[in-house]
Parts: C-alpha cells; structure tokens; sequence
C-alpha cells in the first residue's frame, strides 16, 4: 500500500467512526493531527462527518473576544525559578520549560486542545506498520545565529538525548523500547526518517513539545545553554539572571507569520520573572506588574478569580498528581500490597480534596492517568467513593487487620503538602497511620550520579509526583508505568498492562483502540499501582487585555502569536 | 583610638577563622559527609563514597577547609554545582542588594527609634511614654510575612502609590531604588522600632538618673544642653550596641522579605543554596554575612569608644 493509498484510507476509517458514534469529532481532530494531517484536510475529514470545517484548536478563550493583533511590547510571565541550569536536554520542572520554550522549537507543537501542530516539521507520515515515520522539515528556517536548519540537526537533537551520558529523562521516558539511537536517519537535507524499534501510533507526540527534552537544537551546539541559547524560536535569550529573570528580544528573523501574512512574533520581548512564592506571584499580578502566570493554583487564588483586570483561562487537562506506591518496597509488594493499595485508595474522599486543593474546579480522579473526558476510552465505573468498611476489609485481605504505619514522602511544592495532609486525615479512621516525610522541592528531586537509583520521588516507599498535562494516553504510560518507564514512582510491573498497552499503539484503528484504552484503565485502576485523586484543569491567568498566548499544559506557554492591547 | 581600632581587626582573624571553621563544619560535615547530603538518603555507600571522591570530599576535614579557606581568601570561590555560574560574583552581587536594603532600612529606623525612646525615657510613665511603648511593641511582633502582604496589597495593589517589587527596572537611576525599596523597608522597621527604642528609652531614663545630671540640671544648665550634651551621649552607648548587633541579621536574615518582594539579596541566596545543597554558595554567603557581622560590631564599638571616653582611652 503507498503512503497516499494509507492516508486515504485511514481518512476514511476516521469518517466511519465518527459517523458511527464510535469517536467524537473532538477526538478525530486528534487522530487526524497525529497521523499528520494538515489543517485544510482535518477541516475536510470534519465536512464530510456533516460538521462545519473550522477547528477550535488556536480559538481565543471563552468569553475573551480576540481584538485585531497589536504589534510590539513586552510581555512579562511569572512562575518559579528554574531549579537548576535550565538545560533543555535535561529540564523537567515548570521553571525550565517555560524559559526555554520561548526560544527553542520542536519539531511539532501542541494546540490548547492537544491536537498536534506542525512547527518545524511540515508534514509527517507512518508507514502501515506503524513503525516508520517519516518527517518533512519546514523549508527556510534558520536558527536564531543565522544557520540553517536542516535534517542533520534533527538528527543530533535526537541523539543528543538519547545518549545516556546527557541524562535526558525526557528522551528515556519517552523514547524507551521505541526509539534507539542510530534510529534517526536525514534521508535528504530537509527529511528526517524516524526508524522505531516497535510501532508506535502515538509517536508524533513524542517528538512535540510535550516531550520538552526533544527540543531542536543545532549539531553544532556547544551544549552550554546559557552561552549558546541557539535555537528557532521567535524569541532570544538575551540575559538570564539565576533565580531572577530572564530577558527575551523577538528574533527579527523568525520563519512563521500569521494568518495575513504578518510577521510573527507580535511582541518585541519577553520577561519571566522567576518568584517561587504563590502569594508574591498573585500580588504581583494583581498589583498589574505582571502580565501572565501560566499556572495559576486554584488554591489561595480566590482574588484573582473575582478581579475584573484579569481573565483566568481554563483548559481541560490531563496532569495529575500521583500518588505512587512503590511496589517494591514494605508494604506494597504482592501479592498482599494490592489490597492494601486498594484500601489506601476506598480512604480518599475525592469531593472534599477537589474542593479543598482546587475549590471544586478540577475533575475526580479514577485512579489511573486516563482522563476520561480527554482521552478516549474511559473507565466503565465511577471514580471510588470514600468506603472505609471496605478499606479495613481490604486491609485485612493483606495481612494488616489492625491498620499501618506507612511513611508518604513529597516535595514542598504547589499543593502537594495539603493534598498529604488530606491523605493523612482521611486514612486516619481506617487505622491507617500516614507520616509525612517533606522535603524541599530540589530535594525531592535531587540524586545522585545514578540520578534514578537515588531520587527520592522513584525510590521512597510512597510519594506524590505532580504530573503536567500529557497530550497522549501513552506518553503517561511509556512514562510512569510501563515495566521500564524512567519516572515509575510505583516500579510497577504488569505484564498484561504492557502487553495490552503495545496492542494499542500498535494499530490505528479506533474500534480497536477504544476498548484497549478501557481496559489498559481497568488494568490500571484495579491494581491500583497509583493513586489519581483528580485531574487539574490547567488555568492560566492573564491581564484582560492580554490575548493569544497558546499551548496546553500551562508549562509551555506559547507567546508567539501573543499580544497586548493598550 | 586607633589602639582600640588595631586591638579589634586582630581579634576579628581568630574569630573570623573560628567562623570559617563553624560555618565549614555545619554545611559539610553535621549532616553527615557531603556525598550523602547531595545524594540523599536512598543512595548505595558505594555511590556516596564515588562522589565524595569526586568532589574531593574524602580527604581528611583539616585538609579540606585549608583548602576551602584558602581559596575563599585568594578570592577564588569556585563554582556552584547546582546552577553552573561562578559563586563570588554571585554572592557579591546579593549581598550588595542586601546592604543597600539593610542601609536604606537603617537610615529609617535609626534616627526614628531613637527620636521615639528618648522621648518616651524623657517623659516617663507619661501617656506619651506608654503610647510610644505600646504601639512600638506591637508593631514588633507582627511577623514580617503579615506585615508585608498586607503592606503590599494595600500601598501597591489597592492604592497603587508604591511598587509591588523591591528591584527597579535596568537601567534606573540609582535613586530611583530607594522609592522600591520604601515598602520592603517598612516591616523592617516594624521589627526594629520597638526594640531599638526600648534601648534608646530605658538608656535615657537610667542616664537621667545619674547623679551628674542631677547635678547639671542644679547648676543651671538649660535643659537642650542636659540632654544633648550629657543625656543623649550616655543614653546612647548600649543602643549603639544594639544597633551593631542588628545589622548583620538585617543583611543575612531577610530572606522572608527578600521573597515576599522580589528582592535578590543574600538571604534568599542562602537559603536557596541550603535547599539546593548548593555548599560553595551556601559557605561563601555565609562567610560574607558573618563578616559583615563583625564589622558592623566594630564600627558600632568605635561609636560607642567616641561617645565614651573611657572606652577610648583603654579605660
């Protein structure tokens, strides 16, 4: 079968599945930009399921009419600082992403709504089995020193993180069992031929912006990010004062415009403002020094929602925080460790922890990472209630009729330490004794030369992890619970999730995804190897006449096609 | 004088070294050894001690700070392993914004506290005294983190008369940073004021007691020359003491303030580096603070040596 043959094919399946109730449309937007679609042809696939042809995707908020783009000005962020040199083959906190998203680029990026959008890549295409992709690169674009950006770059950006001696968590988690170095070949200057080590459905994701170590970097690249901030982006890197702030200059050279041909970005520059403390980013914003925080904690935030000079953008998301079990460790081990995770689990009273951490505003969570309004396939029951008669049960199940002591470890960071104090009261009537071990946010996080083997978020008994938003079900998975995953808090290893989850992102029919995808969350929820007290709605908080800032997951904070008006 | 001034710099070396000693013994070794608090507590013994070997840990503790001691006096500080950049332009730069804010604080609260405590030792027991004391007192223990937010959403929030931050844009005039820093300065002075004036007062009412005003005010002297020319002087030697002892945790202790305003001082610099075990930062900031510490003692003992004859003159 030719490529052209496949695409018109799959096109058609897409049609069938929606029209036959078995996708909605919002999901065949998805699939369609996976599968690398452009956007006139997903508009086509959406007429022809009897729909209007526009995409929502780059859609101004609700309730935000989006005025005439205004040039020029400068657009200041708030969040925290990055917690170390934020080098982008090894960033993995909010600070770092932010800062070096607003100068580097990826081969695709993500719309508000998760759905792909080509960036450096122009187009890309698997081969029927799934397990060769090839990519076509944007034509004329130069990095920000005046190189041009070619295949062999992708190339090295690749390999850069799939070296281990670079350390790129982002590359292991992602790409491990999919993607081997020596996989990624420049078939011509401006193609990229991604050979996979098994078929991978959801591989696009991998290389966007939701893999923010897979950022495009030059062959070249000193690997010194600070002296040699080279990348496509529309902004540049001009100073960057640890812990302070870091200052941007629009790149007078950068490849995109806008819809009428306007050179994009709008703005001249860019300020983050590094401010760790949430109370001093909230003052700061309301006082109108700041323009937008691109993650705003419900929590404590009250005064922003009832300010009329802010808008606060909701955007349905899929980060979590997990709270993992090590099934390593005392007390988790199976065969007994399952009812006990169980019985933690029939603890959490998951209204009240929304309403406390998030008043009300997030989602309950199923325990397991699959968001169902967000990722196809939900699980069939309804997230667990609170029931401690079934909880004791359960405790005795697994050897402990009198309760137990059990040691939660966490990061002092965002709401982690109220959600531990939930945790703690709610398992307190079952007889289960919770102590909270806290650390700092770069203790939490910090390791040794053999970072994974040392870390404390992967090998304390019991943690909570926050997670941003994912674009994919299976970048959650290839992360966080696959028997190899790099980030696997819980060190679980299910062998009929594994075998079920490669029958999923083996095959790009719907019919067949769709129950694989609930029962991988059964798999999940049953076995109970984390726990999902909820799912964050990601909000963004913004001046009113601030407009335009994109990209899911607020981490990544797009300000390319951003503006300011007077 | 200048005897005093020598005897003081000398004793500053033992103490100095002393510090250096406390400061290298607290950050390195109490935890335990240097690799076990990088790599934290789930690390194996062989990893802890291929680390230690790395960053020269392993070498005996006197060999250790000889070295970290004699770098930081050549001035070579080294490089922090969290963040990659240099530490002393680090920590210098810090602790420059802090004593600018320490200094600008100072000039605030000094002449008010005691204006306000020798007024209040003047008139004692008056209402005058007990208002002084009281509010003073009060405005004491209202902790920095209050007084500030609230200081902040009412003067830069609500009314809009101040700065949210304490740091001006690049590029602003240097006294430009004296109007962003008023806001940071005032929970500063909500802290000092009560303790500096109770000192000033109750230094006021123990000199007016003495036997040689009494005798002053009998022999006719008008009451300004009394209490400027005598009062005053005296009241002031333990306020002076006081104030000296103050100034190195208003250089080295804000990190609250320094966090709640945006401000990159020292304070905030350590703690940071303490979360971060970020140790060549951690101990270079900590080295400064303490020796700013001691000059500030001295300076305050060459005051009290100038308003003190005996002191002076080695009595």
């Amino acid at each position: 079968m030719t490529d052209e043959q496949h695409r018109i094919d799959y096109a058609q399946h897409l049609i069938e599945q929606v029209n036959k109730g078995h996708m909605t449309r919002r999901q065949l937007l998805v699939r369609a930009s996976v599968f690398g679609f452009s956007a006139t042809a997903i508009g086509s696939l959406l007429a022809a399921c009897g729909g209007t042809s526009s995409s929502s995707s780059s859609a101004a908020p609700s309730g935000s009419a989006m005025p005439a783009p205004v040039m020029g000005g400068t657009l200041t962020l708030i969040g925290p600082a990055p917690v170390s040199e934020p080098n982008p083959i090894t960033i993995l906190d909010q600070g770092g992403i932010v800062m070096v998203y607003q100068f580097l680029e990826y081969l695709i990026d993500l719309n508000n709504d998760n759905t792909l959008k080509p960036k450096l890549a122009e187009s890309w295409t698997p081969n029927t089995k799934l397990d060769v992709w090839t990519f076509k690169l944007r034509q004329g674009v130069t990095f920000n020193n005046g190189q041009p950006f070619e295949a062999k770059d992708v190339v090295a950006s690749v390999e850069r993180c799939l070296d281990p001696k670079t350390g790129s968590g982002g590359a292991k988690s992602q790409w491990g069992g999919v993607l081997s170095p020596g996989g990624t070949v420049a078939t011509d200057a401006s193609t990229v031929t991604f050979n996979l080590d098994k078929p991978y459905a959801d591989f696009p994701y991998t290389v966007s912006a939701g893999n923010y170590n897979a950022a495009m970097l030059p062959a070249n690249w000193s690997g010194d990010i600070l002296k040699d901030p080279i990348g496509t982006g529309p902004f540049m890197l001009t100073k960057y004062d640890t812990k302070q702030k870091g200052t941007y200059v629009k790149n007078p050279n950068y490849w995109g415009k806008d819809a009428q041909g306007n050179q994009l970005p709008y703005l001249d520059g860019l300020e983050y403002i590094m401010v760790e403390d949430n109370s001093a980013q909230n003052l700061q914003l309301q006082a109108g020094a700041i323009d937008c925080q691109p993650q705003t904690i419900p929590q404590g935030s009250e005064a922003l929602f009832a300010d009329p000079k802010l808008r606060v953008d909701s955007y349905p998301g899929t980060g979590i925080r997990e709270v993992a079990f090590n099934t390593t460790k005392s007390p988790w081990q199976d065969p007994k460790g399952k009812s006990l995770r169980q019985a933690v689990a029939y603890c959490l009273d998951r209204v009240a922890i929304n309403q406390s951490l998030y008043v009300g505003k997030s989602n309950l969570g199923y325990d397991t990472f699959w968001e169902p309004t967000v990722f196809p396939g939900s699980p069939p029951s309804t997230p667990r209630a609170q029931d401690y008669a079934k909880a004791k049960q359960l405790l005795t199940d697994g050897g402990m009729p009198n309760g137990m002591d059990i040691t939660l470890t966490i990061a002092k960071y965002l709401n982690n330490p109220l959600l531990a104090q939930l945790i703690q009261e709610q398992c307190k009537p079952a007889n289960i004794n919770v102590t909270i071990n806290q650390l700092s946010y770069t203790a939490f996080y910090a390791g040794g030369a053999d970072y994974y083997a040392t870390t404390p978020w992967i090998v304390a008994p019991m943690t909570i992890v926050e997670w941003g938003s994912r674009p994919a079900p299976g970048i959650y998975a290839a992360a966080m619970l696959l028997p190899d995953a790099v980030w696997s808090s819980s060190h679980w290893n299910n062998q009929e999730f594994l075998t079920t989850f490669n029958a999923y992102e083996s095959t790009l029919d719907e019919a067949t995804r769709t129950p694989l995808a609930t029962k991988l969350s059964q798999i999940q929820q049953d076995d109970t190897p984390i726990m999902v007290p909820f799912y964050i709605t990601q909000l963004r908080t913004q001046k009113t006449n601030v407009y335009n800032i994109q990209g899911p997951g607020s981490f990544y904070c797009d300000c390319t096609a951003a503006f300011k008006t007077a | 004088m200048l005897r005093l001034i020598g005897r003081r710099l000398l004793l500053m070396v033992p103490t100095l070294i002393l510090a250096s000693v406390l400061i290298f013994a607290l950050a390195e070794v109490l935890p335990g050894d240097v690799g076990r608090s990088i790599l934290g507590i789930y690390a194996t013994q062989e990893q802890v001690d291929f680390l230690n070997h790395q960053l020269g840990a392993d070498r005996p503790l006197v060999v250790r700070w000889a070295s970290w001691a004699g770098n930081f006096v050549t001035g070579d500080w080294g490089e922090s392993p969290v963040q990659k950049i240099p530490v002393r332009p680090t920590v210098m730069k810090a602790l420059g914004n802090s004593l600018v804010l320490a200094g600008f604080a100072l000039v605030i609260i000094v002449p008010l506290s005691i204006l306000l405590g020798v007024f209040a030792g003047l008139r004692r027991d008056s209402l005058l005294d007990r208002g002084i004391t009281i509010s003073t007192l009060s405005m004491t223990v209202i902790p920095e983190f209050v007084s500030g937010v609230v200081l902040l959403y009412v003067f830069a929030v609500w009314l809009k008369w101040l700065p949210v931050t304490a740091l001006p844009p690049e590029g602003a005039p240097f006294y430009e940073r004296f109007y962003y820093l008023i806001l940071p300065a005032i929970p500063l002075m909500f802290l000092e004021l009560g303790y500096i004036a109770r000192m000033a007062r109750v230094g006021t009412v123990q000199v007016l007691a003495m036997p040689y005003i009494r005798t002053a005010v009998l022999k006719g002297l008008p009451r300004r020359r009394v209490i400027f020319g005598h009062v005053l002087r005296n009241a002031m030697v333990p306020t002076v003491t006081v104030i000296g002892s103050q100034v190195g945790w208003l250089i080295g202790g804000l990190a609250v303030i320094e966090t709640l305003f945006v401000y990159p001082g020292i304070g905030k610099l350590m703690v940071d580096a303490a979360l971060a075990h970020d140790l060549p930062m951690l101990e270079a900031s900590v080295l400064m603070v303490a020796i700013i510490y001691m000059l500030a003692n001295l300076l305050a003992d060459i005051v009290v040596a100038l308003l003190n004859p005996r002191i002076r003159m080695g009595g």
